[in-house]
């Protein structure tokens, strides 16, 4: 069984009591955790938990292991950007537990060895629907995070270019439109994020937004995100203008204590290049790295089966992206199910007296096809 | 009778009496050493009468509810059966969000009390909200008495059912979901609070006040 491989590699002498605990109520199970005198980890039950919580040391022997996102972390890097049932996870367990799986570690050992002086590499994460793309997105921008990178993430491109609510013609380019709302909260999200870096970069030229206000070359980054975010109207061309940038210095490494590295990561790539087109991504920047994840669930005009880079994408952004590296992701294996099934055990989530018990398991794999999303849902009302 | 040349109407066709419900749980064989021989003679009974057709939402799994299954049925509107089941199963989320958020918050002394299963929840509330005694109306000497009259265990889990969904769908603020209505709606009345628990104590303080016309009911 499983269970039994998972629990004799990290502590032998439990494996006797794993079945025991596994299927007993929670009232006894705290019973069994106390005679258990001899156990190397301090609690039997987190063999799918890792005492790891940064992600620059998460390897190969963390994957199907949970690591617990620091509160002041989430609050500070995802504003935006976590999908909304883990959102409502993080409130109903009071704790963000991500699980540490393949595709995450080899986009974070890719960032680790990058070259940072030439243009940056483009990622991009593809898979079938549901099974963690952003979630994987989210873990490889956590150790952007505590590595101390300036990270720019768009949550959702698709908000970005359909169902506008308000839309005004641009005032810098005739053939463009705007969407303030949606620039607005993006900068005010932006500001959230990376409040240490905002006072240090300066502008590098003069911004006219009206007659009347204009930002002069040298001031710091902050104000003209302050400026996007009380005038709606201008609010879209500080989002340029702040991208236009952060671009132009990522790189600077000549300056000590102006260096620093840019992460872009977008979400939902492929509406980019779909029906209403936004800027395009620019190569000349160095000193950073593009993390993308495609996403069917937005998009328009697409059948559901397409999750490939090139159905999504179309041609048009094919090119564009190219050349990436792509990273695949793709359901749960074996372990990671065995490691999401403790989890939700162990958070008091599955309620169901038959999920807890072995044909209740199998009934869980059959009916989820271990998709990860789809396991989420079922678990709810389970 | 005619029968439609595309569905097949039989569920809906008025069965023989001797017609056995079908039963889909697995645990419905039971070896023959095991049975008393009442147990036996319903077990050869079986063998030989005809069986009702299954309906096509019970299922052999153990996750199916009879009752969760009626309270659907109910729910439902011009036979949406997927939307009423999508309501019942998000009303069992919304309710186990709140009670393991409540549960994660509180201290390990007040842990134990907190009823985090949702079919628990539901059945509890259910029960809380069924009436013991009811009213007919029975009319004597040209005017109508309510009289207080006892229920059958489906009429009263009828009147439970019917009682909580009129209660959310009328008595809420409008913009809500459904699900949310009910799942307050059932928290209240597993802890015994409530309008719909107002509206059973009701029902049996109206059966106490007329309990002097108890002798009008000849049945």
């Amino acid at each position: 069984m499983n269970l039994h491989k998972l629990s004799s590699r990290l502590c032998p002498t439990v494996t006797q009591k794993f079945r025991h605990l596994q299927i007993q109520s929670r009232g006894q199970q705290l019973e069994a955790v106390g005679v258990e005198t001899e156990s190397t980890e301090q609690n039997p039950l987190s063999v799918f938990r890792t005492s790891e919580q940064d992600p620059t040391y998460h390897s190969e022997r963390h994957t199907g292991q949970y690591y617990t996102l620091p509160a002041a972390h989430i609050q500070k890097l995802f504003p935006h950007g976590l999908p909304p049932r883990f959102q409502l996870q993080i409130k109903t367990f009071n704790e963000g537990c991500v699980m540490v799986r393949p595709p995450a570690l080899e986009l974070i050992s890719y960032l680790k060895k990058a070259d940072y002086s030439k243009p940056p590499l483009r990622y991009i994460l593809y898979g079938d629907v549901g099974t963690g793309k952003t979630m994987c997105l989210s873990h490889a921008l956590h150790y952007c995070y505590t590595q101390g990178w300036l990270i720019v993430h768009i949550s959702d491109a698709h908000l970005w270019v359909k169902n506008c609510k308000e839309l005004l013609p641009s005032s810098s380019r005739p053939s463009r439109f705007d969407q303030p709302i949606q620039a607005s909260q993006w900068l005010k999200n932006f500001k959230i994020t990376n409040e240490r870096f905002l006072s240090k970069i300066k502008t590098t030229q003069q911004y006219v937004w009206t007659k009347r206000e204009r930002t002069e070359k040298g001031q710091p980054l902050g104000e003209l995100v302050d400026q996007g975010v009380n005038r709606m109207k201008s609010s879209s061309d500080v989002v340029g203008a702040v991208l236009r940038e952060l671009r132009l210095q990522a790189g600077g490494a000549t300056e000590g204590e102006g260096a620093f590295k840019l992460a872009v990561a977008v979400d939902g790539l492929n509406a980019l290049w779909g029906k209403t087109s936004l800027k395009k991504e620019d190569r000349t920047m160095s000193g950073g790295a593009i993390l993308t994840a495609l996403s069917q669930t937005g998009s328009l005009f697409k059948p559901q089966s397409a999750y490939l880079p090139s159905e999504l994408l179309g041609e048009e952004g094919f090119d564009n992206m190219e050349p990436f590296v792509p990273v695949s992701v793709s359901n749960y294996n074996e372990k990671e199910f065995e490691s999401c099934y403790l989890y939700y055990l162990d958070r008091n989530w599955l309620q169901h007296s038959h999920s807890r018990s072995e044909e209740g398991k199998k009934e869980l794999i059959f009916l989820s096809n271990k998709n990860p999303s789809i396991l989420e849902r079922l678990c709810a009302f389970l | 009778m005619c029968v439609s040349l595309s569905l097949c109407l039989v569920r809906w066709s008025r069965y023989n009496p001797y017609y056995l419900d079908p039963d889909p749980s697995k645990d419905a064989r039971v070896p023959e050493s095991e049975l008393s021989p009442e147990e036996k003679e319903l077990q050869e009974l079986k063998t030989v009468s005809p069986i009702k057709a299954a309906l096509s939402s019970d299922t052999s799994s153990a996750f199916n509810d009879p009752l969760i299954s009626k309270f659907i049925n109910m729910m439902m509107q011009d036979g949406n059966k997927i939307l009423a089941r999508g309501i019942m199963t998000q009303t069992l989320e919304t309710i186990k969000r709140k009670q393991v958020e409540k549960y994660h918050k509180s201290p390990a002394a007040k842990r134990e009390e907190i009823e985090c299963n949702p079919y628990t929840v539901f059945h509890q509330a259910l029960e809380n909200c069924k009436p013991i005694i009811g009213l007919a109306s029975v009319q004597k000497g040209g005017k109508s008495y309510q009289v207080p009259v006892p229920l059958t265990d489906n009429r009263r889990r009828f009147l439970a059912m019917k009682w909580l969904i009129t209660e959310c769908r009328d008595n809420k603020h409008r913009r809500t979901h459904m699900y949310e209505k009910l799942s307050q709606e059932l928290l209240a009345a597993f802890a015994n609070e409530g309008n719909v628990v107002k509206r059973k104590h009701d029902l049996h303080k109206m059966a106490e006040a007329n309990r002097a016309y108890a002798h009008y009911r000849w049945w």
